[in-house]
């Protein structure tokens, strides 16, 4: 198969994933969306590495899923958090730091 | 040499220790700060050659080298009796704020600290001889005093403060955007960049655009000092900023604004001050009426004081903008009496306000009844306010007039000596409504306290000694004074440059000894290599009404300074 | 020593003694302030003395005039003024007459200034006039002139206001230096032109240029010089239209008025005059300004002194009219002839105020004479003290008044043409004189003895039952800034006597010093100060015995009709305002002009004073308010907040718009570097 159809298929799976991120209210999917965003992006380095033939590729998909374990980790630590000191969780709502 | 570093940072290392001491001892180490810069600043100024070099203990370093900024300190007799005027104006703001309960606040270290910041700030000003390290502590004197009308001020200090600065930084923004164009636009093509302002005196700025330079430059010092019709912060700042602090404010930092004129407004941009001087002129003439008109009906004591200080910066900037020695001259004399005769009475103020615990004219009066020393005292500051003939004041007011007269119009001269006579109405006004008269309903007779006349007793005897003497103010000011306005008065009209140096034969004479040490180095091409005598030819295309040096028949180059020459 | 040495000690003896009596204010106790400050006066007036005879031990060619000066004043791009003095017949003349009347007029404060609170800052306030008045005499160049005035006028200030405490006083005090400031202004506006055409300060310099520099037509730019100077003369001399604030001063002590506003300030004008004689000369027009305006205000003021009801006004109106003389003197060129009536006139006022101070304290401070009368048996000295000095002010043979206006009439007559006008003018304003000057003589000692002057014959002083402001009735105590509760006359006061006595016998033989053609010490000593004006020397003798007796007989004339208006009706036994009333009404519009001192305050006011209030307040309540408060700053900073404002909105706090934005930026720049390549 050539590498296009995987290119597409990580296009359109990123672009699934930015749309929830920018939409999504609820911040566990926000997290989700946030998590298919960067598998979209591991997809698409490892089938450049494949048609390449370069390892380095493989390696740098493993780091990202790394990164995105821990951040998902903290992630879901601070939505917890929230949840247990407020009843919605809405990120609407969460926007003290606003000028 | 070391020294003018030492000057410069010492209040603020001092403002530093201070933190760090018990809250108990803090105003204490401040005054000690206080005081041995004084006493240092004395030293420097009784070593001040008058017929030395321009400059004087240069201290030369690179500061940031990709910009071509430098650090450079010198005293002049430009800047030497202002910085004395300002050691002693901080000396007697902190002693005033260590004895008052600003000074065992709880939150005590703060002031100090802030007005420590603040002296360092003021002599790096005025002892900077690089534009951008200038227009930096320029911005900088600023800051402190934000801190302290906010946290410390009377009334609706917050609002009242940041009218200040906004106002005040809007036009030092100006200055920052003129100041680089200056030292850009001065440089000649293939050379480095350098602010040093002899430097680029030398180099010479192109004509076209020093009418939007000057402009920038004129509008920050305006505001500082400040001047009708952007003098609105005055009226909420000052109510709002405790007074010892307002006492500093008033009586030094307006006078940077005029010694940043003289020391880079005017010699720098010879032709946009000759192209925009009449509208300074203009602003400054109104002032003094306006200003004087106004401080002869408020009955707030401290607005008295307030458009007093307009007034009489207006009078100082007829002098500078005069193109004349005698009117500069005049002019720096009289910010240093108006500084001592302000300190005197913002004190004095201050301790009719205890007695009735307002400033306002109408709950005062008959003072005098019970505190005769206070009086006395109180009446030689008010003498100085209204330059009564005797003071020093009357001295810089008659040289003012007189350039004013010459250099600029005698019917200006006229308008601007009403100003005279309403300072006589208004200065009376504030004694006699707080002094005389029966004594008020609300007020409290009784004689200042011991530390309250010792205190107000070094502003008068300043003003007593200055009257004696006032030549030796004016003595180191001359040839620098001439040297700051003969460009400018060149590129008004060649005869004037002509009148100025067969008026004062010294100035002759520096201007030769200038000339020659440029001519010497300048052909063996000086600084910056071809910088220099690519210099020669900017400087004198730029300054296309260059005078002809009567004694020599040569075109002087009034703007070589000799340091440019000979770093 | 030489006379430059002793002038320097003559200078600075009154400073010492302000200095002195100013810093143990609180240690002097009695009457020793008033001895040290009568003391330092009189010390200076010896070392006159040993001036004067040092300046006469000299050859009279040219080694007369001597400048000494100390140290450089200030000297910068032009303008070189020293610390220096002139010393000359003129200034020595000067000095005469200030030192000598000073320590007289000091010796009769001691007694009757006692038991004021402010004793002893009296004499300091004193001592330090004097020293002012010094400096304004001897200064040797035209800033040092312009200091001396300057102090003059705040030392003038500062006794006006003496009793400071009352505000008629403090509010006559800043009307007179506000008046004072603008003749400064005028004074150093006409020398900033002078200085520009001579370019020098120094008085010598500046005259032996002078007919070089400027020609002899009288140019442009001198002319408009000496008016601006005059301007500052005629301020200080209280001339018109720049008067207003003489009538005023009488809120201070007596002695102050006899000192200050009748012998000394009020005469810097026509010294100043006298000393620019070299530059008067070189411009006719000036002349006649001073002439003219010299010769208006002695009559506008006679006019005046015929109604007023305040005893020191009087004698104050009187003392405008005289400096009108000399003023018109010293302008049209009789310049020793001024200075004459200037010395002679500083005896016969001083003598006058001190009486009237005399009188004033019989009467518990009451200076309204529609109050007094009758006082010639309880008040013998006084009586004559007022009589001596009348007679001298109203130009009677022999008294020395008699000859020195006489003088002036006959130099000013001399000039021919129109001058004879303001002789006229003279001879008619000699008579006014001698009529209101014996209408208050008259009116306190003539008739029946008031109660006060009953008390007075039975032994007793009068004292106020409660104290109050003469002229405004408030209640008032004795402390501080108020007139203390003692009352001294003549009569039981040595040192009042004392001093009087001796101004007494000046008054009557000073005119030995300026008999014409008969014995003229005086107009040789001042001789070659004016060598060049051409006055001096053209008085015909017709003139001069035209003037004695057509003088004289105005000056009896007066007396009479002033008899016989205000001293006769007594006889019969009515007031002695029956006729003069009578006068009153038939002559209504007349009578007001004259009460209303002919509208200069009110026109003053209309003018000047509330426009300028009327500004100030409209600037301060409104412009400042709106304009720059609300649309300079508000608007400076209202675009700031607003500009803020708007960026701010970026900062949502949605982190959806953050996200978006950042994917956004991140599509924007990826697309960018794609099709760069």
């Amino acid at each position: 198969m050539s590498t296009g159809w995987y290119l597409a298929v990580s296009a359109i799976v990123f672009a699934i994933g930015a749309g929830g991120v920018t939409t999504r209210r609820n911040p566990l999917l926000v997290l989700v969306c946030l998590e298919l965003m960067l598998n979209a992006g591991n997809l698409a380095i490892v089938a450049f590495a494949r048609m390449h033939g370069a390892t380095e590729g493989h390696v740098f998909a493993l780091v990202v899923m790394v990164v995105a374990a821990a951040e998902v980790v903290v992630g879901l630590g601070i939505v917890v958090a929230l949840y247990r000191n407020r009843v919605a969780v809405d990120v609407d709502e969460l926007r003290e730091l606003h000028g | 040499m070391y020294h003018l570093s030492v000057l410069l940072w010492l209040p603020a290392a001092f403002a530093v220790l201070g933190l760090l001491v018990p809250s108990r001892t803090t105003r204490w180490v401040a005054v000690v700060g206080a005081l041995l810069t004084l006493a240092l600043s004395v030293v420097l100024v009784l070593d001040f050659e008058a017929t030395g070099p321009a400059l004087q203990h240069v201290t030369d370093a690179t500061w940031i080298s990709a910009l071509g900024v430098r650090y450079e300190l010198a005293l002049t007799g430009l800047n030497m009796w202002l910085a004395l005027l300002a050691t002693v104006g901080f000396a007697f703001s902190i002693v005033w704020a260590a004895m008052t309960p600003l000074g065992v606040d709880r939150r005590a270290k703060h002031v100090f600290f802030h007005l420590g910041i603040a002296q360092s700030a003021v002599l790096g000003a005025l002892l900077a001889q690089d534009l951008i390290l200038f227009v930096a502590f320029f911005d900088l004197m600023l800051i402190p005093f934000f801190f302290l009308t906010a946290q410390f001020g009377n009334g609706d200090r917050v609002p009242a403060t940041i009218k200040m600065i906004v106002y005040t930084l809007v036009g030092s923004l100006l200055m920052l955007v003129a100041a680089i164009a200056v030292g850009v636009l001065a440089t000649p093509p293939g050379a480095e960049v350098s602010y040093n302002i002899q430097e680029i005196a030398q180099r010479g700025v192109p004509e076209g655009s020093q009418g939007w330079l000057f402009a920038c430059f004129a509008a920050a010092f305006l505001v500082k000092m400040p001047q009708f019709p952007i003098h609105g912060w005055l009226a909420d700042g000052y109510k709002a900023m405790p007074l010892p602090v307002l006492a500093v404010f008033s009586g030094v930092l307006s006078k940077v604004a005029v010694y940043g004129f003289l020391q880079i407004a005017i010699p720098l941009l010879p032709q946009g001050t000759a192209d925009l001087r009449w509208v300074v002129l203009i602003i400054a003439v109104v002032s003094i009426l306006y200003a004087s008109t106004v401080a002869l009906t408020t009955f707030n004591a401290r607005m008295v004081l307030a458009y007093s200080s307009v007034a009489q910066l207006g009078f100082i900037t007829l002098g500078v903008m005069s193109l004349r020695p005698d009117g500069a001259a005049g002019a720096l004399l009289q910010s240093v009496n108006h500084g001592v005769a302000v300190f005197g009475a913002f004190l004095a103020v201050a301790i009719l306000g205890h007695r009735t615990g307002s400033e306002d004219l109408r709950d005062m009066g008959g003072a005098a009844t019970k505190a005769p020393v206070f009086a006395v005292l109180f009446v030689v500051v008010t003498y100085a306010v209204l330059a009564m003939p005797g003071t020093a004041n009357f001295v810089g007011e008659f040289l003012i007039l007189r350039g004013t007269w010459e250099g600029s119009a005698p019917a200006l001269a006229i308008v601007a000596s009403i100003g005279v006579a309403l300072a006589a109405v208004y200065a009376l006004r504030l004694f006699i409504r707080s002094s005389h008269n029966r004594v008020g309903p609300v007020i409290q007779p009784r004689e200042g306290a011991r530390w309250e006349l010792a205190l107000l007793a070094v502003p008068v005897l300043l003003i007593i000694a200055l009257a004696v003497h006032p030549q030796q103010t004016v003595e180191a000011a001359d040839q620098a004074a001439t040297r700051s306005v003969l460009s400018a008065a060149a590129a008004v009209s060649p005869d004037r440059a002509r009148d100025i140096l067969a008026d004062d034969p010294s100035a002759q004479a520096a201007a030769e000894a200038a000339q020659s040490a440029a001519g010497g180095t300048g052909a063996a091409g000086g600084a910056g290599g071809a910088g220099a005598a690519g210099g020669a030819d900017a400087s004198g295309a730029a300054g296309a009404e260059t005078a002809i040096d009567p004694a020599t028949g040569q075109p002087v180059d009034q703007t070589a300074q000799t340091e440019g020459a000979g770093r | 020593m030489s006379p430059a040495e002793a002038a320097w000690i003559v200078l600075l003896l009154p400073l010492l003694g302000a200095v002195v009596l100013g810093l143990g204010f609180r240690v002097w106790r009695g009457i020793t302030a008033g001895i040290i400050g009568t003391a330092a006066v009189g010390l200076a007036f010896v070392f006159t003395l040993i001036t004067l005879f040092g300046l006469l031990g000299r050859d009279e060619e040219g080694t007369r005039q001597i400048a000494s000066s100390l140290y450089d004043y200030v000297s910068v791009g032009g303008v070189d003024v020293k610390m220096e003095i002139l010393v000359d017949p003129l200034s020595v003349v000067m000095l005469l007459v200030v030192t000598g009347v000073s320590t007289l007029i000091h010796l009769y404060s001691i007694a009757y200034m006692r038991g004021d609170a402010g004793y002893t800052r009296f004499f300091a306030y004193l001592n330090f006039f004097v020293f002012s008045m010094l400096v304004l005499v001897l200064a040797g160049n035209f800033v040092l002139l312009i200091v001396g005035w300057g102090f003059v006028g705040a030392a003038s200030y500062m006794l006006i206001s003496f009793w400071y405490r009352r505000t008629s006083a403090t509010k006559a005090g800043i009307k007179a230096f506000v008046i004072n400031v603008v003749g400064d202004v005028g004074l150093v506006l006409g020398v900033i032109l002078l200085l520009k055409e001579t370019n020098s300060v120094d008085f010598l310099d500046t005259f032996h240029s002078a007919k070089e520099t400027f020609g002899e037509d009288g140019s442009g730019s001198l002319t408009a010089a000496l008016l601006l100077i005059m301007v500052g003369a005629f301020a200080k001399s209280a001339q018109m239209p720049l008067h207003t604030w003489l009538p005023d001063a009488m809120e201070g002590p007596t002695p102050v008025s006899s000192l200050i506003h009748a012998a000394t300030m009020v005469t810097a004008g026509v010294y100043l005059i006298a000393r620019l004689h070299p530059l008067m000369e070189l411009s006719p027009t000036a002349q006649t300004v001073g002439a003219i305006i010299g010769c208006a205000t002695l009559l506008v003021a006679g006019t005046i002194g015929l109604v007023q009801t305040d005893l020191k006004r009087v004698i104050a109106y009187s003392t405008m009219s005289q400096i009108g003389y000399m003023i018109m003197g010293v302008s049209a060129g009789a310049y020793v002839a001024g200075m004459f009536h200037l010395m002679t006139h500083a005896f016969f006022k001083a003598l006058l105020f001190m009486a009237a101070g005399s009188l004033i304290s019989a009467m518990a401070g009451e200076q309204n004479m529609n109050k007094m009368g009758g006082f010639r048996k309880a008040m013998p000295f006084t009586f004559l003290a007022f009589v001596i000095g009348g007679l001298a002010l109203s130009g009677i043979p022999p008294f020395s008044g008699f000859f020195s206006k006489d003088e002036i009439l006959a130099g000013v007559a001399s000039e021919g043409g129109w001058h004879w006008i303001l002789w006229g003018a003279g001879i008619f304003g000699a008579f006014l004189t001698a009529v209101y000057t014996w209408r208050m003589i008259f009116r306190a000692f003539w008739g029946p003895p008031v109660p006060e002057a009953k008390e007075l014959e039975e032994g007793h002083l009068h004292h106020a039952a409660e104290h109050r402001n003469p002229a405004t009735g408030e209640i008032e105590d004795t402390g501080v800034g108020f007139p203390g509760p003692e009352h001294h006359i003549a009569e039981r006061a040595p040192a009042m006597r004392m001093a009087m006595s001796v101004l007494a016998v000046l008054a009557v033989v000073g005119g030995i010093l300026g008999i014409p053609h008969v014995f003229t010490p005086l107009e040789h000593f001042l001789e070659p100060v004016f060598e060049e004006a051409h006055a001096l020397h053209h008085v015909d003798t017709s003139i001069t015995v035209l003037g004695l007796i057509v003088g004289s007989l105005a000056g009896i004339a007066g007396i009479a009709v002033a008899y016989v208006i205000w001293a006769k009706p007594t006889t019969r036994g009515e007031a002695s305002t029956a006729i003069s009333s009578g006068w009153q009404r038939r002559f209504a519009p007349v009578h007001r002009l004259f009460v209303n001192k002919w509208y200069f305050d009110e026109i003053i006011d209309l003018l000047i004073v509330r426009p300028v209030r009327g500004f100030g307040r409209w600037a301060h309540d409104g412009f400042e308010r709106l304009v720059i408060g609300g649309a300079i700053v508000g608007g400076t900073t209202g675009a700031v907040r607003g500009a803020s404002a708007v960026v701010r909105r970026l900062q949502s706090g949605y982190l959806r718009t953050y996200s978006a934005v950042v994917l956004t930026g991140a599509a924007v720049l990826v697309i960018y570097f794609l099709t760069q390549s």
